[in-house]
């Protein structure tokens, strides 16, 4: 098994490389056509054009695209992320602060997708040709028609201000002080054993937890109802059922064992999906995220941050499909066969 | 077996997040539960960074004002008034100017204020920055300093090699705090940027960049000890979600949400809603070259405006319109002063030009959408009101930001939908810098008004130089050279027990709240 696994770690981080090479290059090559300057944007309005010169030497925006690619490349992979325009700081220091927070929100709200989505997809299997498979399909296509961030501000409004029964601002109550250990709010809070900041942590994450969760959830419920339709075509539920397992035993036995493959790669593909997905609904709820640093650095054209971000993200997706992957060869023994 | 081990620890891992759930969903209502020690404002922006001398940027100064504080002050009224300076006298030449600092002033680390901060950040660090260093926005406007001479301890004198007329303005405005020279030098900029001290009020306890700051009250603080003891500022971005925080109870005070949701706001119990005006003004930058190097056409716009109504349509009527690019009751005021809404004129002015009916005149203005309350909404409104007399003017989208930048090289279209604040209401800050040929507010690069803006930059007798740009401002209107628009709102909602301080200028200092 671990030899499996090693083996797989690899090949994915033989296409890793060149993944993250081309989505460099073109993030680079992209942020550079904009009719931006980024040696203006980081002096001051009265700066002269000879220290407008002088910047743009200093930044290498004097030499030629591909130079400036490569000077840059080497900056990465030296750990030198470069500094943003408009806060000053480093750029890790940025998203240092900002990734295990939308981490932490994208988990949550997989948790809950995942939940809904098999708890669903089961129910729907269940009452299958009946008037509840009716309702569960009108309720999921529902759900899906309306995107994430429409979630997100019909929660925050019926929830957050009608009902007034959840915050729905950033990610702790007013009077709690913030611990800092890892970086991940939730964990941290523990590790300090600190339970009203988890629980105001955790309450502060629902609506947006939610507005992401439950987007996701569809797909999972339709794709689990599909599979376990197929798999209950198969010779070995018919065999299961003559050994005289109960509906349930089988159900849970093999029905589902063999349905939640593929319910794990889509799953794969919505975490993905959710990361990215994070972006409209961190700056809905002001999560302070890699979504919300990532409009921020739009709205002020911060380069050296935009291309970062966008790279991280890039990382990030190819992560959960390498995990995605493993916990394939850990579920299907078939897979590990090969 | 392995397969199962692993389901059933995904298992576990869903029970653990819907455990979680339901425990987060269990106790509703407490989010918001605070004491009278506590304010919570919701605030637009967060400071580009901890350096208040970095650069100027008029949102942040009520959030820096926590922290630091200035050599001159200004009272509600916007009078200057002793800061870290009790006492200051200008010389008749305007190139000198002496002072007294306040003794027994610490910093938030225990070190004493000496006036050696005073020549670290009025000297050193402009020097520096001049020299190509750590850039700080307002040291162009110190570049004629030549020396700080120090007296003792707490008294000195600034030494100028050319007068700098507006030196107690600037020592009263945006990017002139002052900071500790042996806290910075201990530590380096990076670090006094990530734990930032000062002498003011309050002391920064945490901050997470786009988040959240938290303000703790400085016990040892010379002055008034502000009557609440924490501030949290929650940056949140959105108008609409600022509004939603104050419906909701989430926040006691927010500022800049739209004036339909403020007037709204307003007739929620326990909200109270204000537009105060401030000293801010709304205006077309324009070019003097392309289309608008044409006078009668630079008139034929101004004409067709209709300020009133745009006051009444995107600000509830409270902004000012205004003729000069000044708000009304400073110095650089002219009352009595009115260019006239005509319509007609407009059409006579542009047919005097050759334009009419069949050959309208064709310009672009360019405007930020979101920078100020109801500013593109303002620029389609303009839009719709120059067609009215023929003018055809194409609208585009910049990003404030590149507005130096595009500026600078050149590009910005004819008309600029531009806001600017001055604080300090001194008329060079505004009319000097945003028609000065030789600054980088100004696409605006004709001879006149500029020989005259030179000539009031040197003129050291304060009167005249008041009386300079009061004439300068009327004269600017009539030649085309700006079109003023209106005196901005701040447009502010507050729990009806929290009461704070109003200063003229929009200025909401947590220092000031008291909670009723």
């Amino acid at each position: 098994m671990f030899a499996t696994l090693l083996s797989l770690f690899l090949r994915r981080l033989a296409v890793a490389v060149p993944t993250l090479f081309v989505v460099s290059a073109l993030l680079f090559i992209v942020l550079r056509l904009l009719p931006v300057d980024p040696a203006a944007m980081s002096l001051p309005p009265n700066a002269t054009n000879d220290e407008l010169a002088a910047m743009r030497s200093t930044m290498g925006l004097d030499k030629s695209l591909v130079t400036q690619f490569l000077i840059w490349l080497g900056q990465i992979l030296g750990g030198d992320f470069g500094n943003s325009i408009q806060y000053r700081l480093p750029v890790w220091q940025l998203i240092g602060d900002a990734l295990p927070a939308t981490i932490e929100l994208a988990l949550l709200s997989m948790v809950v997708a995942t939940i809904v989505g098999l708890a669903g997809g089961l129910a729907a299997f269940y009452f299958r040709d009946g008037a509840g498979e009716a309702v569960l399909d009108l309720g999921s296509v529902v759900i899906l028609s309306l995107p994430d961030f429409l979630w997100a501000l019909l929660l925050m409004l019926v929830l957050g201000v009608w009902l007034n029964a959840l915050p729905f601002m950033l990610r702790l109550d007013p009077g709690i002080e913030r611990p800092v250990i890892t970086g991940f709010l939730l964990i941290d809070t523990l590790l300090t054993g600190r339970l009203d900041a988890f629980a105001s942590a955790l309450k502060h994450m629902v609506l947006p937890v939610l507005a992401l969760g439950i987007s996701a959830a569809p797909s999972i419920m339709r794709v689990l109802r599909s599979s376990l339709l197929d798999v209950y075509q198969e010779d070995y539920i018919h065999q299961a059922r003559l050994r005289g397992l109960s509906e349930r035993q089988v159900l849970l036995r093999h029905g589902l064992k063999n349905a939640i493959l593929p319910t794990l790669s889509l799953m794969g593909v919505q975490f993905g999906f959710l990361f990215g997905g994070t972006l409209l609904v961190e700056v809905i709820f002001s999560y302070p995220g890699m979504g919300n640093l990532m409009i921020d650095s739009i709205r002020n054209v911060d380069l050296p941050v935009i291309q970062i971000v966008g790279l991280t993200y890039c990382v990030m997706v190819l992560l959960i499909s390498t995990v995605v992957d493993a916990l394939h060869l850990v579920l299907n023994p078939k897979l590990r066969a090969r | 077996m392995t397969s199962d081990l692993s389901r059933r620890h995904l298992l576990q891992l869903m029970g653990l997040g819907t455990g979680a759930a339901a425990l987060a969903s269990v106790a509703p209502g407490l989010a918001w539960a605070q004491t009278k020690d506590t304010v919570t404002i919701a605030w637009p922006t967060d400071v580009p960074t901890w350096d208040p001398n970095q650069r100027t940027f008029p949102d942040g100064q009520a959030l820096f004002k926590l922290i630091f504080e200035q050599p001159i002050m200004q009272d509600p009224k916007l009078n200057f008034v002793p800061g870290l300076f009790t006492e200051w006298t200008t010389s008749e030449d305007g190139l000198s100017l002496g002072f007294k600092l306040r003794e027994g002033v610490k910093f938030h680390d225990g070190s004493p204020l000496t006036n050696r901060d005073i020549r670290f950040n009025w000297f050193d660090r402009v020097k520096e920055s001049l020299s190509g260093g750590n850039k700080l926005d307002a040291a162009n406007t110190w570049k004629n300093i030549q020396d700080i001479e120090l007296d003792g301890d707490y008294a000195g004198t600034f030494r100028f090699g050319a007068p700098i007329t507006t030196a107690v303005p600037w020592l009263a405005f945006m990017a002139n705090y002052v900071v500790p020279e042996a806290y910075i030098k201990s530590v380096g900029i990076e670090q006094f940027r990530s734990k930032p001290i000062g002498t003011g009020p309050y002391k920064l306890a945490e901050y997470q960049v786009n988040s959240r700051m938290v303000f703790e009250r400085n016990e040892d603080y010379w002055g008034e000890k502000p009557a609440i003891k924490t501030v949290v500022v929650n940056i949140i971005k959105d108008p609409s979600a600022r509004a939603a925080a104050m419906q909701s109870g989430q926040a006691d005070l927010t500022v800049n949400i739209p004036v339909r949701e403020t007037e709204r706001l307003g007739k929620v119990p326990g909200l109270v809603s204000e537009l105060n005006p401030i000293q801010r003004v709304v205006l077309i930058q324009l070019r003097s070259d392309l289309a608008t190097a044409d006078q009668n056409l630079r008139l034929a716009l101004h004409h067709a405006i209709d300020k009133q109504a745009l006051s009444k349509a995107f600000y509830g009527g409270g902004a000012v319109p205004l003729s000069v690019p000044a708000p009304p009751g400073t110095a650089g005021d002219v009352p009595g002063f009115v260019f006239p809404y005509d319509p007609e004129k407009s059409k006579a002015l542009l047919a005097a030009s050759g334009y009419g009916p069949g050959k309208p005149a064709t310009l672009k203005m360019a405007a930020t959408n979101g920078h100020f309350p109801s500013d593109f909404d303002i620029a389609r409104a303009l839009v719709g009101m120059w067609k009215k007399v023929g003018i055809e003017v194409e609208l585009e989208t910049i990003e404030y930001a590149k507005y130096f930048e595009l500026n600078r090289g050149g590009q910005l279209p004819e008309l600029t939908l531009y806001s600017w604040e001055n604080a300090t209401g001194d008329p060079e800050i505004f009319t000097g810098y945003l028609l000065n040929p030789k600054m980088p507010f100004s696409p605006w690069r004709g001879e006149q008004p500029g020989d005259q803006i030179a000539k009031l930059f040197v003129e050291t007798n304060t009167e005249k130089r008041l009386a300079g740009y009061r004439e300068l401002n009327r004269f600017a209107v009539e030649m085309g050279a700006t079109i003023p628009l209106l005196q901005s709102v701040q447009t502010l909602v507050r729990k009806d027990n929290l009461n704070y301080l109003k200063f003229g200028n929009g200025w909401v200092l947590a220092q000031t709240m008291t909670w009723g």
